[in-house]
Order: C-alpha cells, then sequence, then structure tokens
C-alpha cells in the first residue's frame, strides 16, 4: 500500500505544478504577443479590436504547440526518474 | 535590526536546505569492507535516523529492530565507517531499496578479499551521540583507493533542483508583473478619485455653513 500512497501524494503534488507552470507559461506567451504587436513599426495606428485578435490568434496557435506539449514532461520526468531509481537501486 | 533578522532567517533557511540535502542525496566513500553483520538494535528517540516502520526489514517492533550493519575501513587504514543496512521503503528518503539482504550478501561476498577495494554508496550521517549510522544503498567493487568518481546523480538532481528555484522565481515574478501590479495601479487608481471625491464633498460642505462661518469671522476682532 505504501506505493499508492506515494503515488498519491505525487501525483497530487505534480498536478499543482502542471497548473502553475502552464499558467505561467500562457502568461509568458500572451506577453510576448503584446510587445511583439506593440514594439511592430507597422502596426502603429492600428485600432485594438485587430490586437486583440492577433493575440487571441497567437493565443490559439501555442495551446496546438509543441511547447504546451512539452508541459507533460512534468509528469514523465519524475515517473521515469523514479522507476529508474527502483531499477538501479534493486536490479543492478 | 529588521535587516539583521532578515538576513538571519535567509542564513538559517539556507542552512536547513543543504543540511537536508547533505544527508539525503547519495555519497560514495571509497573503502575495505571488514565485517558485516546484525545486531538487535535499540530505536528510541532517535528514529528520525532509520527508516520508518513499515519498510519490511524484517521483524520489527517499536522499540527494536533487528539491523544489518557493514564495516569498513578508509584508504587510510585506521578511520573507520560504521554502515547499516536497511530498507528504505516507498516515502523518504525515495531511494527504493528493498534489497538490502542481497546488498549484504555482496557486501559479505567482497569482503573475503582482503584488498578488495569497494564504492559504497550511502546516504545519512554518523552521529554517535544518538546512534545514527549512514544507511548502504549499493556496494560496487573498484580498482583501487584512488579511483575518482563522478557524482552524476547529484550533478543531475542539483541542477534539476536549481531549475526548479530558478522557475519557481520566474513564476513568482511574472505574476506580480502580470497579476499583482495591474491590482495595485487599479486600486490606486481608485485609492486617488475616492480622494478626489472627498475633496469634492468637503468643498461641497463648506458650502453654506463655511460660508457662514467666514462671513461671521469676519466681525471677530483682529488679533
Amino acid at each position: 500500500m505504501g506505493w499508492l500512497r506515494l503515488a498519491f501524494v505525487m501525483y497530487v503534488a505534480l498536478t499543482i505544478i502542471y497548473f502553475l507552470t502552464s499558467i505561467y507559461s500562457r502568461s509568458v506567451r500572451r506577453e510576448k504577443l503584446e510587445k511583439a504587436w506593440d514594439t511592430d513599426p507597422l502596426k502603429e495606428g492600428v485600432q485594438s479590436a485587430e490586437r486583440t485578435v492577433f493575440i487571441d490568434v497567437g493565443m490559439q496557435a501555442y495551446e496546438k504547440g509543441l511547447k504546451k506539449r512539452l508541459l507533460w514532461l512534468i509528469y514523465v520526468v519524475p515517473t521515469v526518474g523514479f522507476l529508474t531509481t527502483i531499477y538501479f537501486v534493486n536490479w543492478h | 535590526m529588521w535587516t539583521k533578522i532578515k538576513w538571519g532567517l535567509r542564513i538559517l533557511a539556507v542552512l536547513v536546505v543543504g543540511l537536508f540535502l547533505h544527508y539525503t542525496l547519495p555519497q560514495r566513500d571509497i573503502v575495505r569492507i571488514v565485517d558485516t553483520g546484525n545486531r538487535i538494535t535499540q530505536i528510541g528517540e532517535n528514529w528520525i535516523f532509520y527508516s520508518i516502520e513499515d519498510t519490511g526489514t524484517g521483524a520489527e517492533t517499536n522499540t527494536t529492530r533487528d539491523i544489518r550493519f557493514i564495516d569498513a575501513v578508509y584508504p587510510d587504514g585506521s578511520s573507520v565507517m560504521v554502515y547499516r543496512n536497511e530498507d528504505t521503503g516507498w516515502f523518504w528518503p525515495p531511494y527504493f531499496k528493498w534489497d538490502s539482504s542481497t546488498l549484504q550478501a555482496e557486501a559479505a561476498n567482497l569482503r573475503r578479499d582482503a584488498t578488495q577495494w569497494v564504492a559504497i554508496t550511502h546516504y545519512g550521517w554518523r552521529i554517535p551521540l544518538v546512534s545514527a549510522f549512514p544507511n548502504a544503498v549499493s556496494i560496487s567493487p573498484v580498482e583501487g583507493p584512488d579511483v575518482t568518481l563522478i557524482p552524476w546523480v547529484n550533478i543531475v538532481l542539483l541542477t534539476l533542483l536549481a531549475f526548479m528555484a530558478f522557475m519557481a522565481r520566474r513564476m513568482w515574478l511574472q505574476f506580480r508583473e502580470r497579476m499583482v501590479d495591474p491590482a495595485m495601479v487599479d486600486a490606486g487608481e481608485t485609492f486617488d478619485a475616492m480622494g478626489a471625491r472627498a475633496e469634492a464633498a468637503r468643498k461641497e460642505a463648506r458650502g453654506f455653513f463655511g460660508r457662514s462661518r467666514a462671513w461671521v469671522n469676519t466681525w471677530r476682532a483682529k488679533k
């Protein structure tokens, strides 16, 4: 039963970390898009509705992108790490 | 005064984290094994330096446990170390070691050759005052006492920890920049607006009575 307790605690903690990191990652991407628009001389004077659309499109691309999927590593790396530890400590 | 307290707390935090990592992370000693065996060991107030109850090392009770030990001698030939050899179970520290019987057999085998040097991976501290022993995790034969071992596991783990601390800081700063600061600006604007309203209200209130009093005051003797 010990391993169930460990797995439960670990995945609850990892889920919290996953959500915090995904919020952070999204926020960074949004800021980048905002800055890309704001510093582009061609976009000077264009109305703010288009800015909103530009950012929305960029965020949709992010949601489907590789970087978003890489966040699953937050679950994968510790799991692989623990399994490797178990293997090397006990059978190597 | 406040600065001193802040720095004191910071140093304390670094010290606690450092000691915790030093206790938990694996270290390797190059030694010769001179004896292996087990003995009934009293575990009382020093329980924190032993495996927790449900690890299944052997027949366990609250106060005594049969624990395997490995005695070893360092290359200088006189300083020695005693390792305990206990399963670690499922929780902390996360070594997931269940092969203490196998490890003991390996130790006994390597002990037969008196010239055989081994690297013992272990965690924990030897504190004679509280009968604490480092826990041996694995044993591997090495060529001699001068062999250089690169602590890859610690390099990887410490790099990961540093990365996590760095990311936590970045996340906090991002959160402050994007969420807290705009909210503070909003609050500041609200506060300013409130101030302006209060000012207007004060001017308004001054209206009739204020003007009357000012008129009355003009009749007073000048001092």
